[in-house]
């Protein structure tokens, strides 16, 4: 991006102009400065340019003089000569670099989501040369929402002079990076402006508590070790799944007596087998799902990344070995596994990886490569919960994919249509329809589809 | 779950509450006062010396006013050129040099901050603290003003005994020169 770019995009290089046109092109000085006083402070300055503010002062004072000796009255003459005054003004000096040292200081660096954090921004003038006029816009990260007070000032710095102002930006979950702030600056005069870029690294990282999630309904697909999903085998457990013929060995207490008494003969009960699953937590990334009811509502990704956390608490207290993976064009992929460490790195992965930050990157997506990849990482075993906005047709697609290569796929859906308190109404329908063929779509392939109202992620009953 | 999903909820229904409105890029406050202050003591000031001039001048404080309400820089030089007209204007019905000087400063004053607070809104807002900025702005626009016309005045009354309007002016013209070539 070229310097004239920035200049016309952001709202803090907008430049002045009057009905006059200009009259001269002045030479621009492009002065590169790195910050040598403050290690944390790193200045780049833009060129600087006329505003344009006080072109054709000087036609104005050759008018007004002009007037006066043809008139001759001596008071336009002189206030002609006055604005000659003003001419010379507009000339006066050039916009220097903003020499600011800059601070950031936030209330608290790893807060809980929807919490307010305050930021306090210290600017100092370490230059040797007064700032006259300064303007400063901070770079609050894009997926914050600032909630109190703007986070611009504009003020004067004398040499050694600083300026503190502050604002409060809600907390997302996530991990945020202060972008960088612009400070302008302008001549007494105003004739000139230069735009320095600073930048302070300033990090919030925000990484939720996972909700603990109820029972989740896993399918059949199970590894060998013991857990919580019932299976189709007999043997240990505590449901009533069959009766066989009685074989030497058989534990006494299983024995099915009431039988005996009958018929004489010895059977034993076989109770069905509950197990451990491995199920690996697909959240839909794409720029695609990146969607929402409002522009600053919540998005799905963000409805499926709480979703997904609730589900893997839940799945990891079962005894179930869980893993994340992302369909999007960053790769993220946390293997399945279990325990203390592995719930943290789970909480981690879920808050701050890149694949599922706040806003959608700008990278291309290769469904294809995408799909091999996944599926040479996917354990043989491991069942897939995917979870979807289902707002097109390449879930569905790669769900019922999945699903023919023998991972049993979940499918959940949030809603994210649904408004707060119309969680239980009648919904909007055409989104609901959507979400039926959403649903009817991938169950033609197998897979199940589970829909969810955001807010409450797993609610709702299967459907097969 | 549910029970979370209720509390989710009371979240997203206060945020709803507390949103904060768009950026108020409207010019601070304290600009536009300032600057309307001066159009009037400006435009009193020609008043003061032909009516019919403090007549057109008063169309800038009008001008001024719209033009910082609608964040227009036109509109403002408008104003700006209107002022400049009532001065001609005044000088033509023979008004004297004190309070044309005094009109130029102040009608100048009032253009450059309006256009300094317009600028200032749109960079920053009308919430941002911009006050020093304003002031100091003001201040030096104001002092610009002040020396100009006490020098230029000054000159006037030194050099004036009887000394022809087109000596004046020709010295003036030499001065325009000397600025042109300043840089």
């Amino acid at each position: 991006m070229t310097a004239a770019d920035r200049e016309r995009t952001d709202p803090a290089a907008v430049v002045d102009s009057g009905d006059e046109t200009a009259d001269e092109d002045a030479a621009d000085a492009n002065t590169e400065a790195a910050g040598e006083d403050s290690p944390s402070t790193e200045r780049r300055a833009r060129r600087a340019f006329d505003t344009e503010r006080w072109v054709g002062i000087t036609g104005v004072a050759l008018a007004l003089v002009g007037v006066g000796v043809v008139l001759r009255q001596p008071g336009t003459v002189l206030v002609g000569a006055a604005a000659v005054g003003y001419g010379l003004y507009a000339r006066l000096g050039e916009a220097e670099e903003a020499t600011l040292a800059v601070t950031r200081e936030l209330s608290d660096r790893t807060p809980e989501p929807g919490d307010e954090v305050t930021v306090s921004v210290r600017a100092r003038n370490v230059g040797e040369e007064p700032c006259v006029d300064l303007r400063i816009v901070d770079g609050v990260p894009p997926g914050l929402e600032a909630v109190e007070g703007p986070a611009r000032v504009a003020t004067a710095l004398r040499p050694g002079a600083e300026v503190t102002f502050s604002y409060a930006v809600r907390a997302s979950r996530g991990e945020h990076e202060w972008e960088t702030m612009r400070a302008v600056t302008r001549t007494p005069a105003g004739a000139r402006e230069r735009v320095t870029e600073i930048e302070t690294p300033t990090r919030l990282t925000c990484t939720p508590e996972l909700a603990a999630g109820s029972e989740l309904p896993l399918r059949g697909l199970t590894t060998v070790s013991h857990g919580r999903v019932p299976t189709d085998i007999g043997g240990a457990g505590v449901e009533f799944y069959a009766t066989r013929e009685y074989r030497r060995g058989d534990p006494l207490k299983r024995v099915d007596w009431n039988r005996r008494a009958r018929t004489g003969e010895l059977a034993t009960l076989e109770l069905r087998e509950e197990r451990a699953a491995t199920v690996v937590l697909l959240i839909d990334a794409r720029e695609a799902a990146y969607v929402a009811t409002e522009p600053d509502a919540d998005t799905a990704v963000e409805a499926s990344v709480e979703a997904a956390g609730a589900a893997f608490t839940a799945l990891l207290t079962g005894g179930d070995r869980v893993g994340i993976a992302t369909i999007g064009a960053h790769d993220c992929w946390l293997p399945p596994g279990a325990g203390t460490d592995h719930a943290v790195r789970g909480r981690e992965t879920l808050a701050t990886d890149p694949a599922l930050a706040p806003t959608p990157s700008d990278e291309q997506f290769y469904r294809t490569l995408w799909f091999r990849q996944f599926r040479r990482r996917l354990p043989g075993d491991a069942q897939v919960l995917v979870f979807s906005p289902l707002v097109d047709d390449y879930p569905t697609s790669a769900a019922r994919q999945l699903n023919a290569y023998g991972h049993l796929v979940t499918v959940l859906s949030p809603d994210v249509t649904a408004t707060a308190t119309g969680a239980n109404g009648a919904g909007d329908s055409a989104t609901t329809e959507n979400d039926c063929r959403g649903d009817d779509r991938a169950t033609a392939g197998g897979a199940r589809t589970t829909r969810a109202r955001s807010g409450t992620p797993c609610r709702g009953n299967p459907r097969r | 779950m549910s029970r979370m999903g209720g509390r989710e909820r009371a979240d997203r229904d206060g945020r709803a509450e507390t949103d904060p409105p768009e950026r108020d890029t409207r010019p601070p406050t304290l600009a536009v006062v300032v600057s309307l202050a001066a159009a009037a003591v400006g435009t009193l000031a020609v008043i003061v010396a032909a009516p019919l001039g403090g007549a057109v001048a008063g169309l800038s404080i009008v001008g001024l006013a719209v033009g910082s309400l609608a964040g227009s820089d036109r509109v403002l030089s408008w104003a700006a050129a209107a002022s400049v007209a009532g001065i001609a204007l005044a000088a033509a019905f023979g008004a004297g040099p004190e309070p044309l000087l005094v009109a130029g400063v102040a009608l100048a004053l009032a253009w450059d901050v309006a256009d300094h607070g317009l600028s200032v809104g749109r960079q920053v807002g009308r919430e941002a603290r911009t006050r020093r900025n304003v002031a100091v702005h003001a201040g030096t626009t104001l002092l610009t003003g002040a020396l100009s016309a006490g020098v230029v005045y000054g000159s006037f009354v030194a050099a004036s005994g009887g000394q022809p309007i087109a000596a004046l002016a020709l010295l003036l013209f030499g001065g325009v020169v000397l600025v042109s070539a300043f840089r």
